[in-house]
């Protein structure tokens, strides 16, 4: 087994646990669990040796693996990972690890909920790292399936509804994907992603099969992000999901939307992409202001930090459809710190949702006299999250917005409108620390305790990666940066 | 000279040792920044030793830090020591070191003062990373840090109600101020491909309209900031903070961060249409007129040095507007030592007197002979009276506007005559209020380690004036020693307001209570700062709530209820179609509609079914999805058509239902 079958093992490995763990008896939890922290812990060391050894200067995929599959139809079996998508797996391995600690306590149907934390993996990884359309294909729908019972069995009261809709809705959307693909399959007789990348690049598919196309990918991978009006399945599903599946949902879920206009659409359908841009910049800018404005009414606090998913994707968005190296640059460093960032945040919020069984921003007040710790972790990510410098979420904001400016295809008045959610950002998450962080503590905070020595050790990483990245922009971007320059010279946009 | 790193980091280094403190701990070593900043303090002086004699523009130290490469183009920040950032460190490091003294004894009691002193040393590192920056991006980043920490200054005493919401108003204010900001860096970069200074401000290729978009987007971050009107209103509600960070930052350094924004960024501002430096001047003028204005009504102490704060503030921008750089930042220099040392000698008041209205304080100067004495340097210099600094440094605008002799400048120079005198008018009536009249029997005078920081602001309050020329010329322009006509233009000024101040305080020469009953009308006006709160609130932050509140429920029923509509729509379709196709044997068709009819069917009626019936349909599902996949290859264009053909109704029904 050479170094470049890593990525298959990464990608396979949490199936095999996800076996072992289904055949746990249920009387023993705890097996299964260790089961599970134990694979995802393997696969993230992997993941960290894949990122040491990751040539940060190539531009190309690494750790190739392309054998033939199904050669009648030239499917291959075919991995490789380049600057974009090792952050993503990163991400996915890192948050796959800390959503199984983060489910410690879990004892209902253990093994069944821990088999299907790392058959969600499976499909995790896979996705970021599948480059032929058929694996890409099987990758994207098997992650579906895990969620959806992860919703539907251990979610709240509404859970039915929220897995119901969930599944369909974003379903829906994949069925036009798929003929999108099947599409790009019978105009260039492959699959290959790369190969269907080249092709657009060259100009071989013309702007009216290319329009086409688009729309339909566009339909597949703005449900996944989601893309306002699209978005309304997010809100139920997070409410509802347990929480190592809201920080799953919102730190890897949504991104791969995002990482599919990033793969797919920009280097496969560049002039129907740049047609379509602005269009998608004004959706993009609806959903920052929009995402923000509802966010900022919402009285449940799980509402509130997905309304605020709906706002910060929308400046990947904005990113990745500026068509700009520093646009691109930054849509991926909000996914990388969206995720980090979120994931925090439903994490604490589900910390206090243990210990009070309440959610109701009304119910909760003065957490950070009731308990300093969990209250200045809740602030700390708040502020993250609403961009300040010196931590990741302004890296990639900023970066989109002076990317947005500098695009020769977003008018200059969709930037503005963008900048302004960034304002709303800090209005409606001050708004939320200052009745849930800040004030007196309300009676059902009293007695309670403080975060526990496992609690920090989940969010102790994410603290740290939100530090790093926002100190140290080329922590991430270093990675991305050569990626995103192959890019914009494929898809010919601004420097 | 590396070393100069250290002099932002020090503090930096002392925030990040006691963040993660405990309570106790945190307490026990509360000294680590006053430690921190000495260290800062004694390497701004070597700094200064550096750049001495300066007299240019050219920076004596440069260090670029490359943050990310975009496209393989170098991101870089950097640091910069020039005269201007010699002047600036050592402002803030003398007033910071003086503040942290006097915290030290002003704060012992509290129990959460640990938190207080390390936001204190975060502040003070950002601040003096701000004036560090070598570049826009840098600066924009501390400028935010700064933000974050008088949030968190203000917010102090959380508990309460009114801190709270102060600081939750301080940051959104200043943050509207900085989309403007922003928008400007997005500029500057698409522009001139670059944030750093010696760049940006040389680049003779700006064209107008370009620095026109890129200055009035930084004077909009230097007009939050620097609470100019109309976004003012957010710094007489930041005194809901402890008195001594109120000093550093909502007086001395962080308010003055605009006037050195703008100042930094002037050549780019002369690049611009001309109507930007009059509108700058402008927005000075009604800034300082408005601000003492509402100075002279205030009953809190510290609402009187706040709105002081803003009117001076507006008179820094006035400067700038006549493109004095060395003017405005000699008074941003005189104004940081004289009003922290007022904002000082009010805490100190306050404590001993338990009130922070004037009406229920006086006779203070028989028992608070050391706070009496440095406060009147304070208020003497703030009033402009020679020889204390703030004549000096108020002289110097006043000259330039009347050199500058156009009908702006001279209306402004009118304007900021009238406030000279109603500073000094205001500032009379808190002294007679506060030290003159019948003792206090309660007050008593403070410790020595709080009286001493205030000495030492009082004694550079005394002498700092004639540094005047000396200041100019450093900064590499050349002035002499003050006008004697506009020299004594302003001290009629001062005279006129601190006699008026005199007449109607101390010897009762108006009835200020029936003049509030007379003219009902201009008191409510004015006790209700100009209604900007008023309509801010009513106008903007009301209507936004029920905004969202809208928003959140066209969400609900619109947005999503279109969703539930097309799955009700779908599922009775497929209904149909299962009735029709029952008789067609199709197996996987059958599979498709009986889980989107099953589906809808939950969706419509939210019953809850029994989960083992969804693993197995999830299941299924799956099986058939796999199949699909694997079938693909085989029956490829079949499979497209038939995919093609699902995907056709399915936005059939929407459009259909929809409708």
């Amino acid at each position: 087994m050479g170094i470049s079958d890593l990525l298959s093992v990464v990608v396979f490995l949490p199936l095999a646990g996800a076996v072992v763990s289904a055949l746990v008896p249920k009387t023993r939890p705890e097996v299964a669990k260790w089961v599970a922290a134990i694979t995802m812990g393997l696969g993230l060391a992997l993941t960290v040796w894949i990122v040491a050894v990751f040539d940060r200067t190539a531009s190309g995929m690494q750790f190739v693996t392309n054998v033939a599959w199904v050669p009648q139809a030239g499917i291959h079996y075919h991995l490789g990972v380049d600057g974009v998508s090792i952050t993503m797996l990163a991400l996915s391995s890192l948050l796959g690890l800390i959503a199984v600690i983060a489910s410690w306590k879990v004892t209902d149907r253990a093994p069944t909920y821990f088999a299907m934390l790392l058959l969600l993996q499976v499909g995790m990884n896979g996705v970021f790292l599948a480059l032929d359309f058929v694996l890409f294909y099987m990758f994207w729908e098997l992650v579906l399936v895990p969620m959806f019972f992860l919703i539907g069995m251990w979610g709240g009261t509404r859970r039915e509804y929220a897995s119901v809709k969930f599944f369909i809705y974003t379903l829906a959307g994949s069925v036009f994907m798929l003929v999108g693909m099947i599409a790009l399959y019978l105009h260039t007789g492959t699959f290959d992603m790369v190969a269907l990348a080249k092709a657009g690049s060259t100009g071989a598919l013309g702007i009216g099969f290319q329009n086409w196309v688009f729309l339909a990918f566009f339909l597949g991978f703005a449900v996944k992000v989601p893309l306002f009006p699209l978005h309304t399945w997010l809100p139920d599903a997070h409410v509802e999901a347990p929480t190592a599946a809201s920080v799953l949902l919102a730190g890897i879920l949504l991104k791969m939307g995002t990482y599919g206009f990033i793969r797919v659409s920009l280097p496969m359908l560049p002039d129907a992409a740049r047609a379509w841009a602005p269009w998608i910049a004004v959706l993009a800018v609806i959903s920052i202001v929009y995402g923000a404005a509802v966010a900022f009414a919402q009285t449940d606090l799980k509402k509130l930090v997905a309304y605020s998913s709906v706002s910060h994707m929308g400046f990947v968005m904005l990113g990745i459809f500026s068509m700009t190296t520093a646009g691109l640059n930054g849509a991926v460093a909000v996914m990388f710190s969206h995720g980090v960032v979120t994931g925090m945040l439903f994490l604490i919020v589900g910390m206090v949702y243990d210990r009070t069984h309440t959610r109701q921003i009304a119910d909760l007040s003065g957490l950070s006299s009731a308990m300093p710790v969990m209250g200045g972790l809740l602030a700390f990510a708040s502020f993250a999250s609403l961009g300040l410098p010196g931590l990741s979420g302004f890296v990639g904001e900023f970066l989109s917005l002076i990317g947005a400016w500098q695009s020769a295809v977003i008018p200059h008045w969709i930037t503005v409108i963008a900048a302004v959610g960034v304002l709303l950002a800090a209005a409606y998450m001050l708004w939320m620390v200052l009745r849930v962080v800040l004030g007196k503590p309300s009676e059902v905070l009293r007695g309670l305790p403080d975060a526990s020595t496992r609690e920090l050790w989940v969010l102790a990483p994410l603290v740290a990666l939100t530090l790093i990245v926002g100190l140290y922009w080329s922590s991430l971007l270093a990675f991305v940066d050569p990626a995103v320059k192959a890019l914009v010279a494929l898809v010919g946009g601004a420097a | 000279m590396t070393w100069l790193v250290l002099i932002p980091l020090l503090p930096a280094l002392a925030f990040a040792a006691m963040a993660p403190m405990s309570r106790r701990v945190r307490t026990a070593v509360r000294w680590l920044p006053l430690a921190a900043m000495s260290g800062s303090l004694l390497m701004s002086f070597a700094a200064f030793a550096r750049v001495w004699p300066g007299g240019g523009e050219e920076p004596v130290w440069r260090a670029t830090f490359s943050l990310a490469t975009l496209g393989g183009a170098p991101l870089s920040v950097g640091l910069r020591l020039d005269a201007v950032t010699a002047i600036m460190l050592l402002v803030v490091t003398i007033v910071g070191v003086c503040v942290q003294v006097y915290s030290l004894g002003y704060m012992h009691r509290d129990e959460r003062q640990g938190w207080y002193f390390a936001v204190l040393s975060l502040f003070s590192a950002a601040m003096l990373l701000l004036v560090l920056s070598g570049d826009f991006l840098l600066l924009y980043m501390s400028w935010e840090v700064m933000g974050l920490c008088s949030y968190l200054l203000i917010g102090f005493w959380h508990e309460q109600d009114a801190p709270r919401r102060a600081s939750i108003k301080a940051f959104l204010t200043t943050r509207v101020g900085d989309v403007g900001f922003a928008i400007g860096l997005a500029a500057m970069w698409a522009y001139a491909h670059s944030f750093d200074f010696a760049v940006v401000l040389r680049d003779t290729h700006w064209t107008v309209a370009a620095a026109t978009l890129v200055s009035l987007g930084l004077l909009a971050g230097a007009m939050g900031k620097s609470a100019q009107v109309p976004l003012h209103v957010w710094l007489p509600d930041a005194r809901a903070g402890p008195t001594p960070a109120s000093a550093l930052i909502h007086a001395a350094t962080m308010v003055a961060a605009g006037v050195y924004l703008v100042a930094r960024a002037l050549p780019i501002f002369h690049a611009a249409a001309p109507w930007v430096l009059i509108f700058v001047m402008g927005v000075g003028t009604a800034t300082a007129l408005l601000g003492a204005t509402l100075a002279m009504v205030q009953y809190d102490i510290k609402k009187v040095l706040a709105y002081s704060t803003i009117s001076q503030l507006g008179y820094m921008f006035i400067a700038l507007g006549a493109g004095a750089e060395g003017a405005a930042l000699f008074h941003l220099t005189t104004h940081a030592f004289f009003k922290s040392l007022l904002f000082l000698g009010a805490g100190v008041i306050i404590h001993a007197t338990h009130t922070q209205d004037i009406r229920e304080m006086g006779g203070l100067r028989k028992t608070m002979p050391w706070t009496t004495g440095t406060f009147l340097f304070g208020a003497l210099a703030l009033s402009g009276v020679f020889p204390f600094s703030g004549f000096w440094s108020k002289d110097d605008i006043l000259m330039t506007l009347w050199t500058q002799h156009t009908w702006w400048s001279l209306t402004a120079l009118s304007v900021a005559l009238l406030v000279a005198a109603m500073t000094a008018f205001y500032m009379t009536r808190v002294c007679i209020r506060v030290f003159a009249g019948r003792a206090c029997s309660l007050a008593r005078e403070t410790h020595l380690d709080m009286i001493v920081p205030m000495a030492v602001l009082a004694g550079i309050t005394a002498v700092i004036g004639f540094t005047s020329p000396a200041f100019a010329a450093f900064l590499g322009e050349v002035k002499g020693w003050p006008d004697l006509g506009m020299a004594v233009v302003g001290s009629i000024a001062a005279t006129t307001g601190i006699g008026l101040g005199v007449w109607i305080y101390a010897f009762a020469g108006v009835d200020t209570q029936e003049l509030r009953v007379r003219f009902p009308r201009v008191t409510a006006v004015l006790e209700n700062g100009f209604y900007f709160d008023l309509t801010y609130n009513r106008g903007l932050v009301e209507t936004f709530q029920w905004l969202t509140r809208l928003l959140a429920a066209f969400d609900t029923t619109v947005v999503d209820g279109a969703v539930n509509a097309v799955a009700r729509g779908w599922s009775a379709a497929s209904r149909v179609s299962w009735a029709f196709d029952g008789t067609v044997v199709d197996g996987a068709v059958n599979g498709v509609g009986a889980l989107v009819k099953r589906a809808g069917d939950r969706v419509r009626t939210l019953q809850s079914g029994r989960v083992q019936g969804y693993q197995r349909l999830g299941y299924a599902g799956l099986l058939a999805l796999l199949g699909l996949a694997l079938l693909v290859p085989y029956i490829g264009a079949l499979a497209a058509a038939a995919c093609a053909f699902v995907a056709l109704i399915v936005v059939g029904v929407i459009v259909v239902r929809g409708a």
